[in-house]
């Protein structure tokens, strides 16, 4: 090629270059549409079907506009905690009765006795299936915030995640002790809670167990606080959980294993008693993103119910049949 | 002399008013409620002081080095491996940063915004090569900064430039120039650091746009001799004008120019003043018409090239972030309720209201105005010297170097045949 030719090429190629520089410069910042901060879990919310052990069968539709908490009794009623309500379905799903609260309850549980506890923001009310209050326990503390409660034939344990510890008291609300305080000093890191989500159930054997959510941990203790065992998760798979507070809810299946729930990552999934994965109930494309609260309860049938606050259902998952 | 000692003392004057060089901590660490215990935050460990202070001894050695090699030793050769030590080290191995040519942006921003502190070594960067040319020419050009040294290895095949295809091309750089100070001044953007088409390269880490950029011109300076340095460098405009000013400037003959004229195409940048003959003497009004109209003119380009960017100021500021987010959202105000974007969202937690917004955004315009009355009246400055230059007939008996553009290579020199002292021609001793 001439030199000629070449000086002309290159002229005109600096000048593209140049001009794409300034094209750029000038030109190409419209609004920033992309967040390259953002948090995007896209992967993570695919789910390989065959990982899926569980189908939605039906599902119940509340009249309120959001769900607090769900819960079962041994005859398999369905206890739905909503905006100053308390619905009680039968096990086909029929309403059998309304009860009107004074504020609303933010979880709840049946004693084996078959009285309901319920959480309010500071408080323990217990209530009968007929919709008689039987107790009101005095508020805890001013910064309490009641998430969970579980209770066996002689304990009622209260999630308070205000107070980053679980309260032990006896069935007529007397305090017994304080299980998982934070204890630097010998190496308890209590509670790490950056979130109001703190859920508990009791165990196959009575034991109380707690989600540690701020370490991807559930953690087992005898009712005077000594800590029995637990299981840590933590992953941006499938197998753990992730994020700031994850599990956000939990219940138990009639073999030991847990059911979970989590925000975040909208999906319910069955970890066995040794804490490893075994397989998903609800995929996240089964939620509308940004579901969270979705509590959890099973039946005696190992039926999962997960209360859907965006949606306003309770779901109810069976077990596939493969 | 006297014009080199009002230079050293203006970069005196510059060099005071950055009296803390400390770096502080702009984002303080968030406080969670929680009770959660913050974990210690992992992060590179910051440059060691002794290793900045290393950079700055570097430097300055790599200049008197390449000054020694150039002016003394006339050394191409010496030129040639200093160059690959500075590509090695202020390229490769510190990435390109700290550079002399983005360090302008930091004394701009230093000037205007108080709240920004400059580190030390910056600030030698910026003036130390100015320092040098003001008295020996662009050594730095030379063989120190990495981004001329790269180029230059890239240089196969050059091709000679036509005179006003380089007086054209050559006019960018003033347009650079002006544009980031502009930029700067405004704390708005570091223009000259966001296109630096060799970052990339001396990282091995860049997005595809930048490579491309940087494969671009290295292509192009495989004919056209450092198409960066020489059509878009704002440092290189400092020093040139600095350079016009040395006393001890590369020559290209070593005693007197024989006019054997072996050197005349060995300037690959056009850099070589060609002997002009001496024509009869023009007479002393005419001479006195043309300045006089010069001296009308050049005030004249400086109000229209003021007045031509002024206009365009709301267009220059919208590059602002904060000018173009308020635009948006005055544009569309329903956008803070249903856009998404990180501008948007960053915003919105800032608890800002959109008339505080606005407010600031105004300021920033105003001062693009300003700015662009103060850039348009340079370039038309620039523009207005050009002319007046290009009407002066200076009369020259030798090849000399022109000491603006001449990067002081020494290429020029192996083509001389005059040997030192001797005052004789190397070919008679063979």
């Amino acid at each position: 090629m001439k030199p000629k030719n070449i000086l002309i090429l290159s002229v005109i190629l600096l000048l593209i270059v140049v001009g794409f520089m300034a094209g750029d410069f000038f030109f190409s910042k419209g609004p920033n549409q992309e967040n390259p901060y953002e948090y995007d879990l896209t992967k993570q919310k695919e789910i390989d079907s065959s990982l899926i052990c569980y189908q939605e069968i039906s599902s119940i539709k509340p009249e309120t506009d959001y769900l607090y908490g769900i819960a079962t009794d041994e005859n398999d009623n369905l206890y739905v905690a909503a905006i100053e309500k308390l619905f009680i379905y039968n096990s086909t799903g029929h309403l059998i009765n309304t009860i009107q609260l004074k504020d609303n309850a933010y979880c709840l549980t049946v004693a084996p006795s078959g009285n309901i506890y319920l959480g309010m923001a500071d408080h323990v009310e217990v209530w009968n299936k007929e919709g008689n209050q039987l107790q009101s326990w005095p508020g805890i503390s001013d910064s309490s915030i009641i998430t969970s409660i579980a209770v066996n034939e002689t304990s009622v344990f209260v999630a308070d995640a205000g107070n980053k510890v679980v309260f032990h008291f006896n069935l007529n609300g007397e305090l017994q002790n304080k299980i998982g305080e934070k204890d630097t000093e010998n190496g308890k890191l209590g509670f790490i809670l950056p979130s109001a989500y703190f859920d508990l159930l009791i165990g196959r054997d009575n034991e109380l167990w707690a989600v540690n959510p701020g370490i991807h941990q559930l953690e087992s203790y005898r009712s005077n606080g000594e800590m029995i065992t637990s299981w840590q998760r933590t992953s941006m798979q499938l197998d753990g959980f992730s994020g700031c507070c994850n599990p956000s809810h939990i219940a138990m299946l009639s073999d030991g294993s847990f059911v979970t729930s989590e925000k975040g990552i909208e999906r319910v999934k069955i970890h066995l008693p040794t804490g490893d994965f075994k397989c998903v109930v609800a995929s996240p494309d089964q939620f509308i993103a940004g579901t969270t609260d979705l509590d959890l309860a099973v039946d005696t049938k190992d039926r999962i119910y997960v209360s859907d606050p965006k949606k306003g259902l309770v779901r109810i998952f069976e077990k596939m049949n493969k | 002399m006297k014009k080199q000692i009002i230079v050293i003392l203006f970069l005196i004057f510059t060099s005071l008013q950055f009296t803390s060089v400390f770096a502080q901590q702009r984002f303080p660490k968030p406080e969670f409620e929680s009770g959660h215990t913050q974990p210690p935050t992992l992060k590179p460990e910051a440059r060691a002081p002794i290793l900045e202070y290393l950079d700055i001894v570097v430097l300055l050695v790599s200049l008197s080095l390449v000054t020694w090699l150039v002016l003394k030793k006339r050394s191409r050769i010496g030129v040639l491996l200093m160059s690959i030590f500075s590509i090695a080290y202020f390229g490769f191995f510190r990435e390109g940063c700290v550079c002399s040519v983005g360090s302008l942006q930091n004394i701009v921003l230093a000037i205007f915004n108080p709240g920004y502190h400059i580190p030390i070594s910056v600030l030698v960067f910026f003036a130390v090569p100015l320092l040098f040319s003001l008295f020996y020419g662009r050594t730095f050009c030379a063989a120190v900064c990495p981004l001329g040294a790269i180029q230059d290895f890239f240089l196969l095949r050059p091709v000679s430039m036509k005179a006003w295809v380089q007086s054209v091309l050559g006019v960018i750089p003033y347009i650079y120039l002006g544009l980031s100070i502009l930029y700067a001044a405004t704390s708005t953007d570091f223009v000259i650091c966001r296109y630096d088409p060799f970052i990339g390269i001396f990282r091995l880490n860049a997005t595809f746009m930048m490579f491309v950029l940087g494969g671009a011109f290295l292509l192009i300076s495989m004919f056209i001799g450092r198409p960066y340095c020489r059509f878009l460098c704002p440092y290189g405009v400092l020093l040139n004008l600095t350079s016009r000013l040395s006393k001890k400037h590369l020559t290209i003959t070593p005693a007197a120019c024989i006019q054997c004229r072996l050197c005349e195409d060995s300037c690959p940048f056009g850099a070589i003043n060609k002997p002009v003959p001496a024509k009869v003497a023009e007479d002393r009004k005419t001479i006195i018409r043309r300045y006089s109209w010069m001296i009308i003119l050049i005030p004249v380009l400086m109000f229209i090239g003021g007045w031509t960017v002024a206009s365009f100021h709301e267009t220059l500021a919208k590059v602002n972030p904060k000018v173009r987010l308020a635009s948006i959202i005055h544009e569309n105000p329903t956008i803070l309720d249903e856009d998404t974007s990180i501008d948007i969202d960053a915003f919105r937690s800032s608890g800002k209201t959109r008339a505080e917004l606005f407010t600031e955004a105004a300021d920033i315009v105003s001062d693009f105005y300003l700015g662009g009355w103060i850039s348009g009246a340079f370039l038309g400055l620039v523009f207005g010297l050009t002319l007046t230059k290009l009407t002066i007939i200076r009369y020259r008996i030798d090849y000399t170097p022109n000491k603006g553009t001449c990067f002081s290579c020494a290429r020029c020199v192996d083509y001389c045949p005059v040997v030192k002292d001797k005052i004789e021609i190397k070919t008679l001793k063979i």
